[in-house]
């Protein structure tokens, strides 16, 4: 199977990745607490998460983290090297949300003898904005 | 919140604890169940045919994986003494601010994790906000930073996050 990848001399500051839609369950909250060794019952335990004044069980932190890679790295192919993350958590993601996520490039600069872009990209739910944050990545040169 | 007990946790700001090591050695079945549960088809963390072909020459662990290396184990109970951070949580718990949020998180990434690498951090509290009112009830964000490193000694990753302490309303 041959693998794509994002070139660094093809990309453009201000270029768009491709929106990702992603349906939110029980067990993709679950999976991903889990996964992460993150056993707190907000994210598994539905009437421990009520008792508490949340709307339900909601998407761990590392989760979201995991997401942002992927997304990430999804577009770059497996090549791009991600370098760094930051984002802020909004709202709350719980089961039968849709997850949008969307991004852009913002900056597109080299360091050393790597070629980097800085993407911001955000995952939008219903309730509004889940996570917004920046990544960067180093990225193959043809 | 008193005075006293403001003072009483700024004093553990700074403070480092012990070099933790993680529960389990990095490995293809906690990469599996992350991949599985990101949906995350990087063929870098599963794919053993492409990986020895790759920069790496082996499986590699997806770097946002490196906070799950961070977490308490389930099961046994921790003898470990509590650390500045758990402290700085337990005396926010006893003060009425029960509800725990993260609210920030950011990692820079090194090296990468290759399977078999034994994981060790350290962690410290770096700062903490004045009382803020928000959606949730009144409470304190404190800002905490991890330094991720291997068996080698080298430092594979860093990490701050953000979590805030509230008042459940």
């Amino acid at each position: 199977m041959a693998w794509k990848s994002v070139y660094w001399e093809d990309i453009e500051e201000g270029q768009e990745l491709p929106t990702v839609s992603m349906d939110i369950t029980c067990t993709t909250i679950v999976a991903g607490a889990i996964a992460s060794s993150d056993f707190t019952p907000v994210h598994h335990d539905s009437n421990f998460a009520k008792s508490i004044g949340m709307q339900d069980i909601f998407m761990n932190n590392a989760t979201i983290c995991g997401l942002s890679g992927r997304y990430l790295t999804d577009w770059t192919g497996p090549e791009g090297e991600l370098k760094e993350i930051s984002f802020r958590i909004g709202t709350s993601c719980f089961a039968g949300d849709t997850m949008t996520m969307t991004g852009k490039v913002v900056k597109k600069h080299t360091e050393a003898d790597q070629h980097l872009v800085d993407v911001a990209y955000e995952f939008n739910v219903p309730g509004g904005r889940n996570c917004g944050g920046t990544g960067t990545l180093a990225l193959p040169t043809r | 919140m008193s005075q006293q007990l403001v003072e009483d946790l700024k004093t553990l700001i700074g403070q480092e604890g012990e070099p933790r090591e993680a529960l389990d050695e990095v490995c293809k079945p906690m990469i599996r169940h992350w991949c599985a549960a990101m949906q995350d088809g990087n063929p870098l963390y599963t794919n053993e045919e492409y990986a020895k072909t790759s920069r790496y020459g082996n499986i590699i662990a997806p770097p946002t994986m490196m906070l799950t290396y961070t977490m308490p184990p389930l099961w046994p109970p921790k003898e470990d003494p509590p650390h500045h951070f758990e402290q700085f949580l337990e005396k926010l718990d006893k003060a009425g601010y029960l509800g725990i949020l993260v609210t920030n998180v950011s990692q820079k990434y090194y090296k990468p994790l290759f399977v078999g690498d034994r994981i060790t951090f350290t962690y410290k509290v770096t700062d903490m906000s004045p009382e803020k009112k928000t959606s949730l009830g009144a409470g304190y964000f404190v800002t905490t930073s991890f330094i991720f490193t291997n068996q080698k000694g080298e430092t594979v990753g860093t990490q701050s996050f953000t979590v805030l302490k509230y008042s459940i309303g």
